[in-house]
């Protein structure tokens, strides 16, 4: 479904629109545009468009007084633009409570600086306002034609990872001409993936339906609304049962991320599972060939088999296990346990493991990380950590939990990541087994202060924790053994889940 | 049938073949000159460094002879990007069947981790290899997440084809990029559809299945 966005223009603190961008040619259609904001709230609109007239012509932000009275008083996901021109216009606007801002002039005039915004805000809170006159980009509050023709404007920002365009056509807007939709599939021919913005032109329900049929992902609509052009029944509109309005993290359009990852994890002892399982239709329970095959049938991402035997003939036992999964299993699976060398790592990957795990051996001797690195790539190379929230601070555990290192989660971690390990697997004792969620602030301190990708484990209770994990904790992936094994959760209804809390997952 | 796979020195050959045998399909692992003109599929799988595999191929002749090929041959992962001019990996000379140069990715936020690793999703799908594909996965729940309606598949890669003639689907991580390409009998994934489930298992079938 199209997304709809409804339009408020400020001029005085007023709801107005121009016609072709023409100050003198305005109409006030409401005094009070918070109260017009609540109106589209109560109509069931999710989002809303604010520009700052007054902002674009005298070229910083106006307007926000107004922006925060529209965000204290409804739960719409704003984005604000007109007149930013600076940091300051930003941070005013964000802290006006703005989920985005769209900025159209300093891309044209100064797209090093509109670069430094994008690396320092992301593209989730980014719109590039591209307003185009006769194929050309038009700056400060459509006053001037750039010299900037839109295509190679946006490839060069695309190319950057702009991924939210508000293209608005002007000799179109508030004319009610229909919109520029030749232009639009134009844009989206050659940017598939960007969540492009149709703005200006719409005249009727039709205008929306037939932007919606040509896979323009959202629409800007305002002077047709107010003069009552729009019918809202025939619009598809949000559902309203959907999950709270999006946070800015949350941002719908993030589109070009990798799915979270959900991984179920099997304790392997002499070629079987360890831990009871729930699933039925299974020959053999304890065979974790047929496990991880019925977890790969049910959508599990990825797959990790723990090799929790002591002695060294059982090895070769798991090696034989982890040549069966090669066989028969067709997503990607990590091996661990035991893994003190790098013979173990080329044993397990020549058998047909993806990736290793490591743990208690690279404490020891953390040089085993760049060694698998340098041999095999960093890719397969995940560095485990158990570790401990200690009253002086999170400690890394060795041999299963029961020795306590001097080392410290955050300092090893990176340690880690710069000595080659392409993942991080953290377990939080304090949450293992207690089914009561994840770490989440150790995972998101992890996330924020690393950057390779880190697996969350230990604590998984509920489908809720899952959703956390990835969004407080901003994991990239969730393991966990029991709530699968005991078929608490089914992985399909926890796909569904995240997917309808707006979290992208393979479905 | 008889598919042959590029015997070289790229990694983790193994699981190709395994997803092949899954298919009903046992492959030949050769580098034998007169095998692979003969067999009617031919698969250029790869993992590794892009220099270090293309010194070993032109040792071995194979560069010339895979130019040769006139069966469908299957490029994946690496084996997509050695079928490129040039590769930004060690500054190599490729193969030179796709008109196009690999570049590295270059993380523009925090969130862009490289290597790219793990399910994203297939976009503009133009190639038989996809056939049965572009209405998999669940429909939409979510008006807001248009991509749930393309399939998913597994990436592990730090080096990219930019978006050119020969792209037969697209990917987008930091930036679109070719996710499979296709010319003449030349086909190939940078993705690897011997991980990526049900949907990668269709993806080999239908290569199997092309017509010649």
């Amino acid at each position: 479904m199209i997304e709809l966005i409804p339009a408020i223009d400020l001029i005085d603190g007023k709801c107005v629109r121009l016609t072709k961008g023409d100050y003198d040619c305005k109409t006030v259609y409401n005094e009070d545009p918070v109260a017009q904001a609540k109106e589209f709230e109560r109509l069931g609109f999710k989002r809303l468009h604010v520009v700052d007239l007054d902002g674009a012509k005298s070229r910083h932000v106006v307007n926000d007084h107004v922006l925060r009275a529209i965000t204290s008083a409804t739960n719409l996901v704003v984005d604000f633009g007109g007149g930013i021109k600076t940091e300051a216009d930003i941070e005013k606007a964000f802290s006006a409570g703005a989920a985005m801002v769209t900025v159209g002039s300093i891309a044209v005039t100064k797209p090093e600086l509109f670069l430094s915004w994008l690396d320092k805000y992301g593209a989730e809170r980014l719109i590039l306002g591209a307003d185009v006159r006769g194929g050309k980009v038009s700056i400060n509050g459509w006053k001037e034609d750039s010299q900037e023709d839109l295509l190679p404007f946006l490839r060069r920002y695309v190319e950057h990872g702009v991924s939210n365009v508000l293209c608005t056509e002007i000799s179109k807007d508030g004319t009610l001409a229909g919109p520029a939709t030749e232009l639009y599939k134009r844009i989206m021919a050659e940017y598939p993936h960007i969540n492009l913005i149709a703005s200006g032109g719409v005249s009727s329900t039709d205008d929306i339906l037939a932007l919606q049929h040509e896979g323009i992902p959202s629409v800007v609509f305002g002077k047709a609304y107010y003069e009552g052009r729009i019918d809202i029944n025939r619009l598809p509109m949000p559902d309203s049962n959907a999950a709270s309005p999006l946070t800015p993290h949350q941002s719908p359009i993030t589109n070009h991320t990798l799915a979270k990852r959900i991984i179920p994890c099997l304790d392997v002892k002499n070629g079987e599972t360890v831990k009871g399982t729930n699933f039925v239709n299974l020959r053999s329970a304890g065979d974790p060939v047929e496990l991880g095959k019925a977890y790969s049938d049910a959508g599990a991402d990825e797959l990790v088999f723990l090799d929790i035997t002591a002695s060294f003939e059982e090895r070769k036992t798991f090696t034989e296990m982890v040549e069966r999964v090669a066989r028969e299993i067709n997503i990607p699976f990590t091996v661990g346990g035991g893994i003190n060398e790098l013979a173990d790592v080329e044993r397990l990957l020549h058998a047909g493991a993806d990736k290793v795990s490591i743990n208690s051996a690279a404490l020891r001797r953390p040089e085993l990380i760049n060694e698998i690195a340098s041999h095999f790539g960093s890719q397969v190379c995940v560095v485990a950590i158990d570790a401990r929230n200690d009253s002086d601070g999170w400690h890394c555990y060795v041999k299963g939990g029961r020795q306590r290192t001097e080392r410290g989660l955050f300092e090893w971690a990176k340690e880690a990541e710069q000595r080659g390990a392409g993942e991080i697997l953290f377990t939080s004792m304090d949450h293992d087994g207690v089914k009561q969620g994840f770490a989440n602030d150790a995972l998101s301190r992890l996330s924020e202060s690393l950057s390779i990708p880190i697996i969350a484990s230990g604590g998984a209770g509920s489908m809720e924790h899952f959703r956390d994990a990835f969004t407080l904790g901003k994991a990239d992936a969730a393991l966990a053994a029991s709530v699968f094994h005991f078929g608490e959760i089914a992985i399909p209804d926890l796909k569904d889940y995240l997917s309808k809390e707006n979290i992208n997952v393979r479905l | 049938m008889q598919v042959a796979i590029v015997k070289y020195n790229a990694g983790n050959i193994y699981s190709v073949v395994n997803a092949l045998r899954r298919l009903g399909v046992e492959p030949l692992v050769t580098d034998d000159k007169e095998q692979l003109l003969g067999a009617d599929r031919v698969v250029f799988p790869g993992q590794g460094e892009a220099s270090g595999c293309m010194k070993y191929l032109r040792e071995h002749k194979l560069d010339s002879l895979i130019k040769d090929l006139r069966q469908p041959v299957l490029g994946i992962c690496v084996g997509q990007q050695l079928l490129c001019r040039h590769s930004e990996e060690g500054d190599t000379d490729c193969i030179g069947i796709f008109d196009a140069d690999v570049k590295r990715f270059h993380p523009q936020r925090h969130e862009d981790k490289v290597p790219c690793m793990g399910w994203n999703s297939l976009h503009q799908m133009r190639s038989e290899l996809f056939s049965g594909l572009a209405e998999a996965g669940t429909p939409a729940t979510n008006h807001q997440s248009p991509i749930t309606n393309h399939p998913y598949v597994y990436f592990v890669h730090s080096f990219y084809v930019p978006l050119c003639d020969h792209t037969a689907a697209t990917a987008n991580y930091i930036l679109p990029y070719s996710a499979a390409m296709h010319k003449d009998n030349f086909y190939a994934c940078q993705f690897h559809p011997e991980k990526s489930g049900p949907v990668g298992e269709r993806i080999l079938r239908n290569f199997l299945d092309l017509r010649q």
